[in-house]
């Protein structure tokens, strides 16, 4: 039974860890570079329907990546020693994700509200707003591909 | 360093480097870890006799 609790936790941390990881990625290779060329009447198609329903299950991939991961490492035993790097294999990759996690809610979201139109804002704080999500998402992006080596390679029985 | 972000390949670079400098640290602390690890052994071993 125990085996199939941690096994259940850790296909729940890699389903939210797709949708969140895939979403991200969908913005920096996909979304933003083509943004450019839609033209102006098309726009709105992406900002008003596509990018706010992406974020929605961006956002909340990640808590739920988050969360079953936080789960997976106390019930393993490891939380401490990796959040201390006592465990850096998968110290590391756990940070990197908790610094990823933090900057989609506590700076892209709520710049992208501004950004969007979703929350009222002075019209010269959209521009910003939307500079500050990207740079933001691009740190993300950054980052993920470290915390995905880490964190496949601590399931590595041989490392990397 | 909003000028790396600001390209995405760059972007893939920087964490490409990002990754061999963790995997340094990584090699690193694991090797720091298993020296306490040696040391505390070695204490029992001499508490032992």
């Amino acid at each position: 039974m125990e085996d199939f609790i941690l096994f259940l936790v850790r296909y729940l941390h890699v389903l939210c860890g797709v949708m969140w990881i895939g979403i991200l990625w969908y913005f920096n290779f996909v979304q933003i570079p083509s943004m450019p060329k839609i033209p102006d009447d098309q726009k709105p198609a992406i900002s008003k329907v596509i990018a706010p329903e992406a974020l929605f299950w961006f956002r909340w991939g990640a808590a739920g990546t988050v969360l079953f991961g936080l789960i997976l490492a106390h019930l393993n035993g490891y939380l401490g020693d990796a959040l201390l790097l006592k465990r850096p294999d998968i110290g590391f990759g756990m940070w990197f994700g908790l610094i990823m996690a933090f900057n989609v809610w506590f700076v892209i979201w709520p710049a992208q509200k501004i950004a969007l139109g979703l929350v009222e804002a002075d019209a010269d704080a959209k521009p910003a707003a939307g500079r500050r999500a990207m740079l933001f998402s691009r740190t993300n992006t950054l980052l993920s591909i470290p915390m995905l080596f880490s964190m496949i390679s601590a399931q590595n029985p041989t490392g990397f | 360093m909003s000028k790396i972000l600001q390209s995405l390949p760059m972007t893939v670079v920087a964490g490409v480097v990002l990754t061999i400098i963790m995997v340094f640290a990584t090699n690193q602390l694991e090797n720091m870890n298993q020296s306490d690890a040696e040391k505390a052994a070695s204490e029992l071993m001499k508490k032992m006799n």
